[in-house]
C-alpha cells in the first residue's frame, strides 16, 4: 500500500515536467497615427450666387483631400503588408 | 519545471552518481554474506535512484534546449521590433513627403485660379453672366457629402 502511495506522488511530480511554457510572444505593431487619421469630409458650396470661380476652387479643394486621403490609405496598406511580413517572418522560423 | 527551478542542477546529476554507486555496491555486497541481507533493498533503490536521475537529466536538457530556444525568440522578436520601427519612419517620412507634394499641387492649381483664371477675359464675361444654377450646387454638394441628391434640394 505505502508503495502504491509512492508511485502516485512520485507519478504526480514526474508529470510537472510537461508544463512548460514559452514566456516569449511578439506583439504585433502600434500603426504611426499620421496612417490612422480619418479621411476630412469633402466641402460643400455654400450660398447662393456661386461663380465658377469659386465652384472651381471648392473643388479643386475636394480633389486634394481625395488625394491626400489616397496617399494616407496606400501608407496604410503598405505599412499593414510590411509589418505582416515582418511579423510573419519571427512566427515562421 | 517548477522543481528544477527550485533545486540546483548539482542535485540530479547527485541523485544519478548516487544511483549508479548503490547499484555497483550492491552487486559487491551480494558477495559478502554480513551483507547479503541489504543486497536487494539496496539494488531496488539504486534502480529507482538511477530512474529518477535519468529522468532528471533528459527533463535538464529539455530545460536547456528550451532556454536556447527562449533566448533565440527574444533576439528575433527584438531584431522585427528595430526592423518594424524603421519601416515606421520610412513609411512616415515617405507618407509626410507625399502629402506636402499633394497639397502643394492643389495650392498651386487655387493659386492659378486666383491669379490666371480670374482674370481670363472669358471667364469674366461668364461670371458677370452666369451664376451657377442652383441645381448644379445641390448636385455637387451631394455628392461632395455622399448624400441623396433630395437631402441637399
Amino acid at each position: 500500500m505505502k508503495l502504491i502511495k509512492l508511485l502516485v506522488i512520485s507519478s504526480i511530480l514526474l508529470i510537472t515536467g510537461c508544463a512548460t511554457t514559452v514566456p516569449v510572444t511578439a506583439k504585433f505593431p502600434d500603426a504611426p497615427i499620421l496612417i490612422l487619421e480619418k479621411c476630412p469630409q469633402l466641402k460643400k458650396i455654400d450660398g447662393e450666387n456661386v461663380s465658377i470661380v469659386d465652384f472651381t476652387k471648392t473643388v479643386t479643394l475636394n480633389y486634394t483631400t481625395y488625394y491626400e486621403c489616397a496617399v494616407k490609405n496606400d501608407a496604410w496598406i503598405e505599412w499593414y503588408q510590411i509589418q505582416k511580413k515582418i511579423f510573419e517572418e519571427i512566427k515562421g522560423d | 519545471m517548477w522543481l528544477m527551478d527550485f533545486l540546483p542542477n548539482w542535485i540530479f546529476h547527485a541523485i544519478l552518481i548516487v544511483g549508479v554507486l548503490g547499484l555497483i555496491s550492491s552487486f559487491i555486497l551480494n558477495f559478502i554474506p554480513s551483507f547479503k541481507l541489504y543486497h536487494l533493498p539496496i539494488q531496488v533503490l539504486s534502480v529507482l535512484l538511477i530512474a529518477v536521475g535519468v529522468w532528471f537529466q533528459g527533463a535538464m536538457s529539455n530545460q536547456a534546449e528550451w532556454e536556447a530556444k527562449v533566448a533565440e525568440m527574444q533576439v528575433k522578436v527584438a531584431e522585427a521590433e528595430a526592423k518594424s520601427q524603421e519601416e515606421n519612419v520610412k513609411i512616415i517620412t515617405k507618407t509626410v513627403k507625399k502629402l506636402e507634394l499633394v497639397r502643394t499641387k492643389g495650392q498651386d492649381i487655387i493659386n492659378y485660379v486666383d491669379r490666371e483664371v480670374v482674370k481670363d477675359r472669358e471667364v469674366v464675361k461668364f461670371v458677370e453672366n452666369c451664376p451657377i444654377p442652383q441645381i448644379i450646387i445641390n448636385t455637387h454638394n451631394a455628392a461632395a457629402l455622399n448624400q441623396p441628391i433630395e437631402a441637399n434640394k
